[in-house]
């Protein structure tokens, strides 16, 4: 099911100086992750990134996983700390068209002789802060048993 | 009056039985191969939302359609992965899926349900130029959603001496589309050259130019005319780039070391495909009489595999019409003998560098095998899986004719993660 990105996210995801990361796995469910900087959310919502690569591994595993229905993983940080995974489903890519050209033409402007093989349509279905001050708040809530005993100790043991 | 009697497929695989039975193989890519094999019909709905100035509408093509008629209608469609669908109108009587507006979005309705959500190929800018000869660009060059098709000449000499093919429609389409449309039966080297340069200016359209024609048999040796012809034309589309070499296929006859020499020589092509249509000596003999008359199985195949120390591993094929092995009277009787059969004599090319594709079969009204009905989805998905697991036994890459160069195969579908 989709879920809509919150304009902070949005921006963290669209601004240039963010480190984005994009993680597929390949037939045999081995982990491929890779810093893709064309990662970007477009006007429909959707996040979009551009692969230069036809035969790259990334690649095939977005076409494995928009053909057998796999999910893939996004991470975003900026560089105040904040930090977004987002789970998603490749729901297209466009090949040709007036999408395709657009980038294909912006991409060569900005990196001068490359190759445009497509541009992947992800859909955001799951979005988890990744900001660890807040995850430990909230498992700290959840799960109060996870801790070591040390930490409540009366005495404080000193290094 | 006459009722017309609609095709049902009760005895056979449902698209969702074949999709469960293989679920290593992509439900899109047996889709494409069902729509391929059943055909479409446009609802009025889905007609109404067709814009000329943005999608493009049916351009010449080598062969006719399953209706037998010249329409202006869409030219095909397109899945989200990016596969390409080559898909004929056809008679509401042959039980085509339709193509529907769905929630504003054009679909694929079977039975009243939606199947997938489609596109509709984008119309390239050079069809609305003409040369300055006066024709539109359009009939000189038709496109797919990432090629250009040059059909040099739409004329095959083995229909002269009523030998053709018994699939082909090509020279009564020809007629057809001649009185029709107008368009030429012959393309002159300048105005394909004209052509290519307008399609080039469009920037990320297209990945590689497919030429091919009709057989020509004459000249000193048999088919040198038909070797002049395309070194002439593939000479003129070369004009256009700053490489001797583009990504190029040419889809001809059988020709002879002699002249495969000559086109790589003086041509940028890059890969070479000559179709042996049906595999197996006995039902290429029936199946194609012109071609085993003029050249004869073993040696067609012979004169694959030396092509390959010409143009390379993985730059060699042969066509298929997928299906045609089981055309009556002749044909096979099972299924499961036309594959194992097809795929015997693929892998003996295969272990020599020749990689087999093939192409949905389309019972065309304008062919000798007009009134037959071709094979189950279930059979035509094992040919796509079988053909493909050759390309990986033998390591033969399938790049020059990929879901985005060529779009028109099943089994390179499945290559696409080569
Ligand atoms: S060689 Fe056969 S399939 Fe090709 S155009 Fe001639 S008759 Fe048709």
């Amino acid at each position: 099911m989709s879920v809509q990105l919150t304009e902070e996210q949005i921006a963290l995801l669209n601004d240039r100086d963010s480190h984005k990361v994009l993680a597929t796995v390949d037939e045999s469910g081995n982990p491929h992750v890779v810093f893709k900087q064309s990662i970007h959310v477009a006007e429909d919502g959707n996040i979009h990134y551009l692969e230069l690569l036809e035969s790259s591994r990334t690649n095939h595993n977005l076409v494995r996983a928009i053909w057998f229905d796999r999910k893939v993983s996004i991470v975003v940080k900026g560089g105040d700390k904040q930090s977004f995974q987002i789970k998603g489903e490749p729901l297209e890519v466009h090949v040709t068209g007036p999408l395709f050209e657009k980038h294909y033409v912006e991409i060569q402007e900005r990196l001068g002789d490359v190759d445009l093989a497509g541009v992947w349509v992800i859909e955001p279905q799951e979005v988890i802060n990744e900001n660890f001050w807040l995850r430990k708040v909230d498992e700290e809530a959840k799960h109060p048993l996870f801790l070591h005993l040390d930490r409540i100790a009366k005495t404080k043991v000193q290094h | 009056m006459s009722v017309a009697l609609k095709r049902t497929f009760q005895h056979e695989l449902s698209l969702n039985d074949v999709v469960a039975k293989y679920p290593d193989l992509p439900r899109l890519v047996i889709i494409k191969t069902d729509v391929q094999r059943r055909g479409i019909h446009y609802t009025e709905r889905a007609l109404s939302i067709v814009n000329p100035d943005i999608h493009q509408m049916r351009s010449p093509y080598l062969f006719g359609s399953r209706d037998g008629e010249i329409k202006d209608l869409p030219e095909s469609l397109l899945l989200r992965d990016g596969t390409t669908i080559l898909v004929d109108p056809t008679p509401l009587e042959q039980n085509p899926y339709l193509v529907d507006l769905v929630d504003g979005r054009l679909a694929l309705v079977d039975n009243d349900e939606v199947v997938e959500f489609v596109k509709l190929w984008p119309k390239p800018k050079y069809y609305d130029v003409k040369t300055s000869s006066g024709i539109p660009m359009s009939h000189i060059a038709s496109a797919r959603p990432q090629r250009l098709n040059i059909f040099q000449s739409s004329y095959c000499h083995f229909w002269a001496e009523h030998k053709e093919c018994r699939f082909c429609d090509i020279v009564n389409h020809t007629k057809q589309q001649k009185n029709e449309l107008g368009v030429p039966v012959r393309l002159k080297p300048y105005d394909v050259s004209e052509t290519i340069r307008e399609a080039l200016k469009e920037k990320g359209r297209f990945t590689s130019i497919c030429l091919t024609a009709g057989s020509v048999l004459k000249g000193n040796e048999l088919f040198d005319n038909e070797v002049d012809f395309y070194i002439e034309t593939l000479q003129a589309i070369g004009e256009n780039f700053a490489t001797k070499k583009f990504p190029s296929e040419l889809i001809s006859s059988a020709f002879n070391e002699k002249q495969l020499a000559r086109l790589y020589a003086e041509t940028g092509i890059t890969s070479y495909t000559s179709d042996l249509e049906v595999l197996g000596e006995e039902k290429f003999n029936w199946i194609c009489p012109g071609k085993a008359e003029s050249v004869g199985y073993q040696e067609w195949k012979q004169r694959l595999v030396r092509a390959v120390d010409i143009f390379g591993r993985g730059n060699v094929g042969t066509g298929l019409v997928g299906g045609v092995e089981l055309a009556k009277p002749y044909g096979f009787l099972s299924e499961n003998d036309a594959l194992n059969s097809t795929l015997d004599e693929a892998e003996s090319l295969a272990e020599q560098g020749v990689t087999t594709f093939f192409i949905v079969w389309v019972p065309r009204p304008g062919s000798d095998f007009h009134d037959q009905q071709n094979p189950s989805l279930d059979y035509f998905i094992r040919l796509a899986s079988g053909l493909h697991q050759l390309r990986v036994k033998y390591g033969l890459s399938i790049d020059y004719n990929d879901y985005r160069r060529c779009g028109n195969h099943p089994d390179t579908d499945l290559s696409r993660l080569l």
